[in-house]
């Protein structure tokens, strides 16, 4: 825990020369001619950390992962320590441009290995001396660790944090497109691992959550070191360039998911109920990123969606008992959903901000009270609409798995490649629209709406609009959802669900694809994987989302727009300069 | 365009401090100038009455702000509208752009009613910029023009989803119209900035730019010196003038005496809401009522003080003005 209270003043200062300021200064200044050697010795500390004994004993339910009693071993959370302080090393030592912001990044994800794999190993053996000496055994794996990334953090302080680099080199284009194939192949892999990091947890795998946890941290700093060195944004610029043939290899690649180590029915429809989150996470941007309303009872439309496909799927328990094909169904839900989008809407020609958000709220309570009490008989109430069939094409039933040759894929696969290329069309849809008249209105609404309307944005009509497309694809989401789960119940559509996929948008980045997609992601994971810690699961929920808040407040995949917009100080100061203009204060 | 101009851009008012403009400050280049003005094309060619008001009243509770204001602005003309602060001067430019309606009194634009929605004004070919400078900051100045250009676009919510060639056709269009327009008001090199982070002078002219997007007959410039230094002032007024020879009729709200007797055809009065005094600049210069009405103090004193402002600097006469005010 000491290492967090360690790590914000490292992580401020943004400017070259470092400009330290209390009781750290004298200490950083002192080390400044010394960072490139900390760096070193933080990176080689880790390393051997990583490979003395972890816990002093075996805990109580099993022992941790990595024979953790153990001294040397190159797998889990091991293996990712080693290669983070050997990339310390390496960079600290060769001194690549913006060497300490990487060498920063990576201590902080040495911190949150050493600090996630620690404290739980203390939590669970009752003590710190689990991962100090107890019973005549010695194991300080977690404590030098957490000092070699401490060390790393110290260094890069201490020589001053750099801006990030820009990196643009002109390659051929073939290479260029290799480079992407590469990249996005590797991308697979990462988003594969993370899935399946910990397995899927329970009496099996008792750890999973803090493997889990560990393997986001290491992740994490890798991510970060790779993002400060310049490679992530020389990767956006690339695909950016070729963005067609970038979106091509990204559907293939995502498509290939089965073939990885997450290729099982489980992950198969964990990845499936993220795609039906992100979805409608992506829906959502429209209405709260890109027009700036503030909608508190989004999930009902997803229920809509979903209470309609129920009814027509010939589910025995539907009222209607028709069954339409499933495609017909996805269309039927998205205009009945689009349809109660228009009319929650409409309240937003009249209130505006904080009233907005309760006529949202109120309306979601609505929703699900009527639910409840299975009102007309749609909804089935406390019962549910249980036993809907599968989605079917001819004999083959979605939910079966396939043999395509020699390779056997898991059941489930289906749905997984139909809610892929129905997130990629609920994508490009958003991004259309983003860059049109109509996206270019939402956001001049959300800036200032009576300059829109002064602009002859006629606001009222717009707004709805824009409540009218984001119940939409959340009505298509939802009609996904009945046919996937085979169940609809109205538990499923809480205020918290709304707040959830609210946090997702927000945590993600507001405005952005895959910032909605990977706040969708982390968000509907985090919870299934840190089932572990029962009772201390939301609490590290929300803690988690207080920090990235706190750390990163334009989300993880910032807008350009809001990342100006939250920008710190310093910058928006520096770019205001040019021109000695006295500014006078508007009466 | 409109080549009958008395006072065209071409007799360059030196600037107050005397000094050469820089480059970015000085008057749109005449080629600009050209290729907008056929874009544009919003000008006849005549002088008839374009924006009228008549008997315009705006009550707030038990507060009269607007008594009577009648006004005609005549196409290609510059009117500047002058008064003390509270006088009313930008209720009555809320009650031509349809933010208010008036409680009596009516607005006709060519003659014919104006909406009453500030959207519908704009269709109507009526733009206008803040006083406080209102523009979207977390846009580009790019996409600040470009959602002026919202109500010309022809482009559907099914064009903006499935992105056609109808709608490459009009992205193209908005987007060069845009750029000259940018280039236009000096702005050309700052495109892709975000317009909060533009210097102030320029936030203002990217709101004239905005405005003019929206291929106005009319525009309404709410102080749009405010702020500003003597060159930028200087610069502001050349920009009026192209402006006005795009064929384009201006009325400008501004403290700045200097600047409003040196840039119009006609000046107003407002007092107390109501229309004290209308006519040529000089004729208002000299009417000893204009004097009283904003300094309320002995009248010697304040002619020196007015024709002292009107003479010198232009930051000093404006700022002398507002303070004798309270008096």
């Amino acid at each position: 825990m000491t290492a967090v209270t360690e790590a914000p003043p490292a992580s401020t200062p943004e400017t070259a020369p470092p400009r330290h300021t209390g009781r750290l200064a004298g200490l950083l200044g002192a080390l400044a001619p010394r960072a490139r050697l900390l760096g070193i010795v933080g990176g080689v500390v880790a390393i051997l950390g990583s490979q003395l004994p972890w816990a002093t004993f075996v805990l109580n339910q099993g022992a941790y992962p990595e024979l953790a009693t153990l001294p040397f071993g190159f797998t889990g959370f091991r293996l990712h320590l080693v290669i983070l302080g050997l990339a310390t090393i390496v960079v600290a030592a060769v001194r690549v441009p913006a060497a300490n912001r990487i060498v920063r990044n990576l201590g902080i994800g040495i911190v949150a290995v050493a600090v996630i794999n620690g404290l739980y190993i203390t939590v669970e053996g009752g003590g710190l001396g689990a991962i100090t000496a107890a019973d005549g055994a010695v194991a300080f794996g977690s404590v030098v660790a957490l000092i070699g990334g401490v060390l790393a953090i110290l260094g890069s302080a201490a020589g001053g944090v750099e801006p990030r680099p820009e990196l643009d080199w002109n390659l051929p284009l073939w290479v260029e497109w290799l480079l992407l194939v590469v990249i996005f192949v590797l991308m697979l892999l990462v988003v594969a691992a993370a899935l399946t990091s910990g397995g899927q947890g329970g009496v099996v795998n008792p750890y999973s959550g803090a493997v889990f946890l560990s393997f986001l941290g290491a992740a994490g700093g890798a991510f970060a070191g790779l993002n400060a060195s310049g490679l992530l944004g020389y990767v956006a610029t690339l695909s950016e360039r070729h963005r067609v043939f970038s979106v091509i290899v990204l559907l293939i690649v995502a498509l290939g998911l089965p073939l990885t180590s997450a290729g099982t029915e489980y992950w198969m429809t964990v990845a499936s109920n993220i795609g039906v989150y992100a979805a409608t996470a992506i829906g959502l941007n429209i209405v709260v990123g890109l027009a700036g309303l503030l909608d508190l009872g989004y999930v009902a439309f997803l229920g809509i969606g979903a209470f309609v496909a129920a009814n027509l799927s010939g589910a025995t328990a539907s009222a209607v008992g028709i069954h339409l094909p499933f495609v017909l169904v996805m269309v039927i839900s998205a205009v009945v959903a689009g349809i109660f989008g228009a009319i929650v809407g409409s309240p937003t020609l009249r209130v505006r901000g904080d009233y907005l958000a309760i006529v949202t709220l109120a309306f979601g309570e609505i929703f699900v009270r009527s639910a409840q009490n299975n009102i007309g008989g749609l909804t089935g109430g406390a019962n549910a609409i249980p036993n809907i069939p599968a989605v079917a094409v001819g004999d083959f039933r979605f939910n079966e798995s396939i043999t395509i040759g020699s390779v056997q894929l898991p059941s489930g696969v289906m749905y997984y490649v139909l809610i892929v290329l129905l997130v990629a069309g609920v994508m490009l849809v958003f991004g259309n629209l983003k860059n049109s008249r109509l996206g270019r209105a939402w956001i001049a609404i959300r800036e200032d709406e009576d300059a829109a309307s002064a602009m002859g944005i006629r606001t009222g009509p717009i707004k709805i609009l824009a409540f009218l497309l984001g119940a939409t694809l959340a009505g298509l989401a939802g009609a996904f959802f009945a046919h996937k789960t085979g169940v609809v119940a109205y538990d499923s559509f809480r205020f918290l669900e709304s707040v959830t996929l609210l946090s997702a948008v927000i945590l993600g980045g507001m405005g952005t694809i895959p910032g909605a997609v990977l706040g969708a992601s982390i968000l509907f994971v985090l919870p299934e994987k840190l089932r572990e810690f029962s009772d201390y699961r939301l609490l590290i929920f929300g803690l988690a989302l207080v920090l990235i808040m706190r750390f990163r407040p334009q989300g993880i995949v910032a807008d350009k727009h809001r990342r100006a917009e939250l920008a710190e100080e310093p910058e928006d100061a520096a770019k205001e300069a040019p021109g000695p203009l006295p500014t006078r204060v508007e009466p | 365009m409109s080549e009958e101009q008395a006072t065209s851009p071409d007799d360059k008012v030196g600037t107050a401090t005397g000094e050469e403009l820089p480059p970015e400050l000085q008057a749109p280049p005449e080629e600009v100038v050209a290729v907008l003005a056929e874009d544009m094309h919003v000008a006849t060619g005549t002088r008839e009455p374009i924006l009228q008001s008549s008997g315009v009243s705006m009550v707030f509770g038990g507060l009269r702000a607007l008594n009577d204001v009648t006004f005609s602005l005549g196409e290609g003309e510059i009117i500047g509208l002058i008064g003390p602060n509270g006088a009313g001067k930008t209720t009555f430019f809320n009650c031509l752009t349809g933010l208010y309606s008036p409680t009596s009194g009516q607005v006709t634009l060519r003659g014919k009613a104006m909406p009453k929605d500030p959207a519908r004004v704009t269709q109507a070919g009526v733009a206008r910029t803040f006083q406080n400078i209102r523009l979207f900051p977390s846009m580009t100045a790019m996409e600040n023009v470009l959602v002026g250009r919202h109500v010309r676009m022809k482009q559907g919510p099914l064009s903006s989803l499935l992105h056609g060639p109808r709608f490459r056709k009009s992205e193209a269009e908005a987007h060069d119209r845009a750029e000259k327009l940018l280039a236009f008001v000096g702005l050309g090199r700052f495109s892709d900035e975000l317009a909060r982070n533009l210097p102030y002078g320029d936030q203002r002219r990217l709101e004239i730019a905005r405005a003019l997007a929206t291929d106005p007959s009319v525009l309404l410039l709410d102080e749009p010196t405010a702020g500003m230094n003597a060159q930028e002032t200087e610069a502001t007024r050349q920009l009026i003038f192209a402006i006005r020879d795009l064929g384009v009729s201006v009325v400008v709200i501004e403290h700045d005496t200097k600047f409003i007797f040196t840039l119009c055809d006609r000046v107003l009065v407002l007092v107390q809401g109501e229309l004290l005094v209308e006519g040529s600049p000089d004729e208002v210069r000299g009417d000893p009522r204009v004097v009283e009405a904003y300094l309320g103090a002995p009248p010697e004193e304040i002619e020196a003080q007015i024709h002292a402002g009107a003479t010198t600097g232009s930051g000093t006469g404006g700022s002398g003005l507002q303070e004798g005010s309270t008096g």
